[in-house]
């Protein structure tokens, strides 16, 4: 089966792991989603190599907005009932607090989703969601999954 | 070569003086080994790093393309250092927060070159902009602003 194919089938059949897998930075990264319906969240578990500054026990600021990023790009995939796969346009990100060197989770909002264009933003947070560490919005072009990527 | 910790001591436009807080710089930031984020040039005002490819940074492995946050994360790295370097003293810094625009796709098998330059600095922010590409550079593929906050603390101690 095409690579193509497998990603499609796990979108069908909410496979989030096999999803995933389907990025491999995603996979670098550790992202898992949890939830269904609209409601999903996605985690990067803490890991050592993740940190940015030893003497802060801080998160690097490119893992948070890889989290972000990622995270959007995720939400985007599934959401969409014909599978097409969202290429980053931009991205730009807000840090709000220092992220700690714990578990980071996040959740998205899929604002619009058009014909070419799926526009999104996302928030994540460790232990309090009322004190999200950072904010980001994105744009991605949707292109059929079966069709060449941009060149 | 000593690690340079009074103000006064720190020559930053001597390109050795440069080449140094930028190995200490990196060798501190662990996610920057991880990821295996090279010095290339520190010696002018635009900082040059590299990422080598790994099949671990990539986003389409059917069309073979990296990862746009992958780049991110080594954007947010050297312009930090860009900063670091334009700044008097060796002072603490937090993003505060950054804008990348994918250009075009990077592609598989080739290194990620990074060019950040600190364009200007107040009292409290620094400004910078960096290019990222795959060897040539007027066909970047991506751009990156980017805002620091300066926490005027002493990164050393």
């Amino acid at each position: 089966m095409s690579a193509a194919k497998t990603l499609r089938k796990a979108i069908e059949a909410g496979d989030y792991p096999a999803v995933v897998a389907a990025i491999p930075y995603a996979t670098y990264l550790g992202l898992t989603v949890a939830g269904d319906g609209d409601a999903r969240i996605y985690r990067m578990p803490f890991r050592d190599d993740l940190i940015g500054s030893t003497r802060l026990g801080a998160l690097h600021g490119g893992t948070v907005a890889g989290l972000l990023e990622v995270s959007m790009q995720l939400e985007v995939l599934i959401a969409e009932t014909q599978p097409r796969l969202p290429y980053p346009v931009d991205f730009s990100v807000d840090y709000w607090r220092s992220a700690a060197s714990v578990d980071t989770y996040c959740r998205c909002r899929l604002i619009r989703s058009g014909r070419r264009i799926a526009q999104v933003q996302a928030e994540c947070w460790q232990d309090d969601p009322d004190k999200p560490v950072a904010f980001a919005r994105a744009d991605f072009l949707l292109r059929a999954i079966d069709q060449p990527s941009p060149g | 070569m000593t690690e340079p910790d009074e103000r006064e001591q720190i020559d930053k436009r001597d390109p050795e003086v440069r080449a140094e807080i930028a190995r200490q710089f990196n060798a501190r930031i662990p996610h920057n080994g991880a990821i295996a984020l090279e010095i290339v040039d520190v010696a002018g005002e635009l900082v040059v790093t590299r990422l080598p490819y790994r099949d671990e940074f990539l986003g389409d492995p059917m069309a073979r393309l990296w990862h746009t946050a992958i780049g991110t994360t080594a954007a947010d790295s050297t312009c930090g250092l860009a900063v670091l370097l334009a700044l008097p003293g060796l002072e603490s810094l937090a993003t505060l927060d950054l804008r990348m625009d994918y250009l075009r796709p990077a592609v598989a098998d080739t290194a990620l070159t990074i060019e950040a330059e600190c364009h200007h600095v107040t009292q409290s922010v620094a400004f910078v902009r960096a290019t990222l590409h795959q060897g040539e550079r007027d066909r970047p593929t991506a751009l990156c602003t980017a805002a620091f906050m300066r926490t005027g603390r002493s990164l050393i101690g």
